[in-house]
């Protein structure tokens, strides 16, 4: 019985050795991937050998174009970046946690042992030995706060030595576009300023943004919602859903509506003719009849239960 | 000029405007009465009782305010709400609400009319509704006249868009709020008009009442200054801004800290900033103004206005800096997260999962707001053709509304008033402009000599059309003729009295329809306390379906005084204002880790679950299960938010992914994942509930699915009560094993299952694995 520990106390200087070893290969994977270890079936037994002092956040993708994996492409760069920042600091934390892709092409056998079904997907293998050692098992994450290298790095750190040290890349491009806007209104503002002083402007200004508020645009912006459904239908079934497609329908018939009432206020009463008035009251107001009923005809698609109708 | 209609010509100008003001204040006391009326569906449907879940805490603080007095509410910390931390309510509420409910019934009780305090409460809202009619009337008077007062004091006197937050019962901050923010508006456009420093007080006092009424006063802070900024970057500064905005400000901040749970934001947060740098900008132009009358220098009047610029912008770029620095402290979340809408879901999950916080779809827009939603553009427009002081007010209010109202569903409230103002605006025009009886002097003449040239060039339009070369011609001619149209000067008016009938009948016809749409949405869909449901029975009576209080008051009658009630934040108000025992968290979401507990202990499984109630001294667990009845507002389907809300404070324990499905749904069924399945709030939902169809399948009527044939069991709860439908489901947290067994096995040695001594071998592999 007391052999048991013995046998494993002296393999212990063995395992340490090997893994000291595996250490010193894996760095310089790392070190040639440009801060990602490229993963094989292999290497990847390597990185989450059981016993290891060192924790790995894994990278499962599927990259290659025949797999049609558009969220693998667009999570890479973001996944680069962050291994990127993680590749600068100084090495004696650096080489306690490291960053590996491992395309589903490469390492197949891998995905089917871990049953993924679906990429990307990032694991977390903490360190089982040294001081960082835990005995947890591999953590998934949580990519509810979508692909953005901000998150990522965020929740990453919390398993690393030390915070990575993510700063988020200077946007040149927008910084460039808004000084060059502001460049271009300052050398038109000359001609610009009639335009700008005009109230019919601003008026015009101000129902649009009313107009695209009141039909429901913030609600497309918050929610993501597609323009269309799909299936085809522009129209979302359900009291509180709806398309990209509704907010412009809605903002046409209320701007038609509206625009029908202005016409009946502002400019009818100063007609000259009598007979072209009266034309235009009926125009304008079988206008209004009609693009009313096919607004409550659409509100009826929304609100099942609504009990009125005008014409339609 | 020719009447379109005879008009009475024998009567004198004195009897004229005493009949239309005799008329006018009839017109505004059925207003009133329709508003009020309109909002009792509740009470007549149900009883009285106070709705939902914050009016429940308002009612307990008032009552609290009526039997001890004001100094006892000020100074009142509750030991009951979030258990064991207790709630300093005095610093910690508006208290506008309760002051206004402990005047009134203060003031009853001396007339010696013994009114309980719950009816004043119920009322208040309806009540105020009428007073907010008033307030609307005189506001849209300063627009444009009495009559599209009278009309926009009809429309928020009966508009879905305000009612939904003031049926009688539904006592809550909003109740009194609308009313000020109309008459602080109202008094500020008065002191703008006529540059008075005494209406300037006024709206600065009714300021105070708003701040000490309800959180949305931040509106109030920001429109006024906005305002002056605009008025003043349009070159209209006068000394009627600078005297109205100055009293206003200076009196109203001032007041406004008074407020304990206000204090010292208004010289310190990001929200309150823009009143103090209009205000510092005022200052310096009203300084130039005056440089500028004593020096008539041109390059001195340059160097004054490039010294202005650059005084404003170092005063805008120093608040950035220290906001920057955390002097000022940025912006409060909640705030933040009308502006980044993507905010609050990343950073602050418990504002995200509010339902009242949600993004605005379209057809809550035309629920609320009905025909009103498309007239109010024209109104704007209108507005714009004066575009007096006042009018760029409502212009502004205009647009900041409509933003606000489509981030947030619950600040419909606030662009309701200026949707109604707006469409008074154009809908009163429209009937001036067609009820008037002059008609204009018939152009007959101009018209024979305008029709040859466009019947000419009608005609050379068809022929050009004929010879297969289509011409722009006919729109081109039809456009010149409406900008001459609009370009005249000439005379306006209306010929004929068809077309007036035409029109008004129109009018006459929409604003019915509003009407019943208006009392069609707040009987069907605005009245409900959902405190009490009601469903219809197959023979089409009504059924009311009582469970919570059923749930509440055997609460109350059978556990002690100081029985702790664990549920999730939504319940926190009516369990104690109905059942009157402690709770742990409430609607008063002010700790977010403590709701992140409750959540944590709800999503985890038994074994993870019991020290934390135990160390929370929790007694009952309170959930709410609508499988059996369909009702969907029930804890599981608020489970995700529970998760999300525990994850943001425990990553590593709890996991959102974990409680789907691998394919990624959410499912309560066999195929639920084994988190779900071992979660407390699963097994006090589903306890027992397959019992219930015997043999057949037990289904989930809320998410359509079937329900394991064996349910969960539990061994550290036991189930305590469950209501006639099933909705509210209560367990009693059993206290530690008298002979030191962890309670899982004491009780399954209390059940007979003794180890098997028949099957040694496996539960040896057990235990190895």
């Amino acid at each position: 019985m007391i052999l048991l520990p013995l046998l494993a106390l002296c393999s212990l200087p063995l395992a340490l050795a090997a893994s000291a070893d595996t250490h010193q290969k894996l760095v310089a994977l790392a070190a040639a991937g440009g801060g990602v270890i490229k993963l094989d079936s292999d290497t990847f037994e390597l990185l989450t050998t059981p016993n290891r002092d060192w924790s790995s956040s894994i990278h499962f993708t599927a990259l290659d174009i025949r797999r049609r994996c558009s969220p693998c492409k667009e999570f890479n760069p973001s996944w680069i970046q962050v291994a990127k920042a993680w590749s600068k600091i100084r090495s004696a934390e650096r080489d306690r946690h490291f960053f590996a892709t491992l395309d589903f092409d490469e390492g197949q056998a891998v995905f089917q042992k871990l049953s993924l079904a679906s990429a990307p997907a990032v694991y977390i293998y903490p360190a089982t030995e040294g001081p960082r050692a835990t005995n947890k098992a591999p953590l998934k994450y949580d990519f509810s706060q979508g692909f953005e290298p901000e998150p990522l790095a965020q929740q990453l750190s919390n398993h690393t030595p030390i915070p990575i040290p993510y700063t988020p890349p200077f946007d040149w491009a927008r910084w460039i576009t808004s000084v060059a806007g502001l460049l271009a209104f300052a050398v038109t503002i000359r001609f610009m300023s009639p335009i700008l002083q005009s109230r019919w402007t601003w008026a015009i200004g101000t129902i649009l943004t009313a107009l695209v508020m009141n039909s429901g645009y913030m609600f497309t912006r918050i929610r993501n919602s597609p323009f269309v459904g799909g299936d085809g239908s522009w129209i979302a079934g359900g009291y509180q859903n709806q398309f990209g497609q509704e907010v412009q329908v809605i903002s046409l018939v209320y701007g038609t509506l509206g625009f029908a009432f202005l016409m009946l206020i502002m400019i009818i009463p100063y007609q000259a003719s009598g007979q072209r008035q009266r034309l235009q009251v009926y125009l304008w107001s079988s206008i209004i009849m009609i693009v009313y009923s096919i607004l409550i005809v659409l509100f009826k698609v929304k609100n099942r239960g609504y009990p009125f109708k005008i014409l339609l | 000029m020719p009447l379109a209609f005879p008009l009475p010509s024998d009567l004198s100008p004195a009897t004229v405007t005493n009949t239309a003001s005799l008329l006018r204040i009839v017109t505004l006391c059925f207003v009133s009465g329709a508003a009020i009326a309109s909002r009792l569906f509740a009470v007549i449907n149900f009883e009285s009782i106070i709705h939902e879940f914050d009016p429940w805490f308002n009612y307990r603080a008032t009552r609290v305010l009526a039997s001890k007095g004001f100094y006892e509410f000020w100074n009142w910390f509750d030991p009951s709400a979030w258990y064991p931390l207790g709630r300093v309510v005095g610093g910690t509420v508006y208290p506008g609400l309760m002051a206004t409910s402990g005047v009134i019934y203060n003031f009853l009780h001396a007339l010696n009319i013994p009114v309980d305090i719950r009816n004043i409460c119920v009322m208040l809202a309806p009540g105020f509704s009428a007073l907010t009619a008033w307030a609307t009337y005189m506001f849209t008077k300063e627009m444009k006249d009495e009559s599209a007062g009278l009309l926009a004091a009809a429309f928020i006197g009966i508009v879905p868009g305000y009612i939904s937050r003031s049926v009688a019962g539904s006592y809550d901050n909003e109740a009194i709020a609308i009313f000020l923010l109309m008459f602080t508006f109202y008094l500020w456009i008065k002191a703008l008009k006529l540059g008075s420093a005494l209406f300037g007080t006024l709206a600065a006092v009714f300021y105070f009442y708003m701040v000490a009424a309800w959180g949305g006063y931040v509106f109030i802070t920001n429109m006024i200054p906005l305002h002056g900024l605009v008025l003043m970057l349009m070159g209209r500064f006068s000394s009627r801004l600078y005297v109205a905005y100055s009293s206003w400000y200076a009196i109203g901040t001032l007041s406004s800290m008074q407020v304990p749970f206000v204090g010292f934001q208004p010289v310190s947060t990001s929200e309150h900033m823009a009143a103090l740098g209009v205000f510092g900008l005022l200052q310096i132009v009203a300084f130039t103004q005056l440089v500028r009358s004593h020096v008539s220098s041109k390059q001195f009047q340059n160097l004054l206005f490039l010294a202005l610029i650059s005084i404003g912008v170092l005063g805008f770029f120093a608040m950035v800096g220290l906001t920057y620095k955390g002097k000022i402290a940025p912006w409060t979340g909640r705030f933040y997260s009308l502006w980044d809408t993507g905010y609050a879901k990343k950073h602050i999950p418990i504002i995200a999962s509010v339902s009242e916080h949600q993004p605005t779809a379209w057809p809550s827009f035309f629920m609320d707001l009905q025909f009103l939603i498309f007239v109010f553009p024209a109104g704007v427009v209108l507005c714009f053709q004066q575009l007096r002081d006042e009018h760029i007010f409502v212009i502004i209010y205009a647009v900041m509304a409509s933003y606000f109202a489509g981030v947030m569903v619950r600040l419909m409230l606030t662009l309701t008033p200026v949707v109604c103002v707006a469409s008074a605006i154009a809908f009163s025009t429209l009937l001036d402009t067609y009820l008037d009886a002059k008609e204009p002097d018939d152009a007959e003449e101009s018209t024979n000599v305008a029709s040859p040239p466009s019947d000419a060039q009608a005609s050379a339009s068809k022929k050009n059309n004929k010879s297969a070369k289509p011409a722009a011609a006919t729109p081109g001619n039809a456009l010149t003729d409406l900008v001459a149209a609009a370009g005249k000067t000439k005379s306006k008016g209306i010929y004929g009295l068809d077309t007036r009938l035409a029109i008004i009948m129109n009018a006459i016809g929409m604003l019915a329809f509003f009407v019943w749409h208006c009392t069609w949405a707040t009987s069907s869909a605005y009245s409900s306390p959902s405190v009490v449901l009601a469903s219809t029975n197959p023979d089409g009576s009504q059924h009311i379906i009582d469970d919570f209080r059923e749930a509440y008051y055997w609460l109350r009658q059978n556990t002690p005084e100081t029985a702790v009630v664990m549920s999730w934040w939504d319940y926190g108000y009516q369990i104690a204002g109905m059942a009157d025992r402690y709770t742990l968290v409430d609607n008063n979401t002010w700790n977010n880790t403590h709701i992140a507990t409750v959540g944590k202990a709800m999503s985890s499984s038994e074994e993870v679950a019991y020290p934390i109630l135990r160390k929370h001294d929790v007694d009952y667990v309170l959930v709410i299960f609508g499988g059996l009845l369909g009702y969907s507002g029930d804890d599981i389907n608020k489970f995700l938010w529970m998760v999300r809300i525990a994850q943001g404070v425990w990553p590593e324990e709890i996991q959102e992914p974990n409680y789907f499905t691998p394919q990624g749904e959410y499912r309560v069924d066999d195929m639920a994942s084994p988190a779900m399945k071992n979660s407390l709030m699963y097994k006090m939902s589903y306890y027992r509930f397959s019992e219930l169809f015997g043999n057949a399948q037990a289904l989930d009527r809320v998410r359509q699915q079937n329900v394991p044939k064996v349910g969960p069991t539990l061994d550290y709860l036991d189930e305590a009560y469950t209501t006639e439908n099933w909705i509210v489901r209560i367990y009693e947290v059993r206290k530690e094993d008298l002979l030191g067994r962890d309670l899982k096995s004491a009780n399954a040695f209390a059940k007979g299952k003794k180890r098997k001594r028949s099957k040694p071998a496996v539960s040896r592999r057990r235990s190895l694995k």
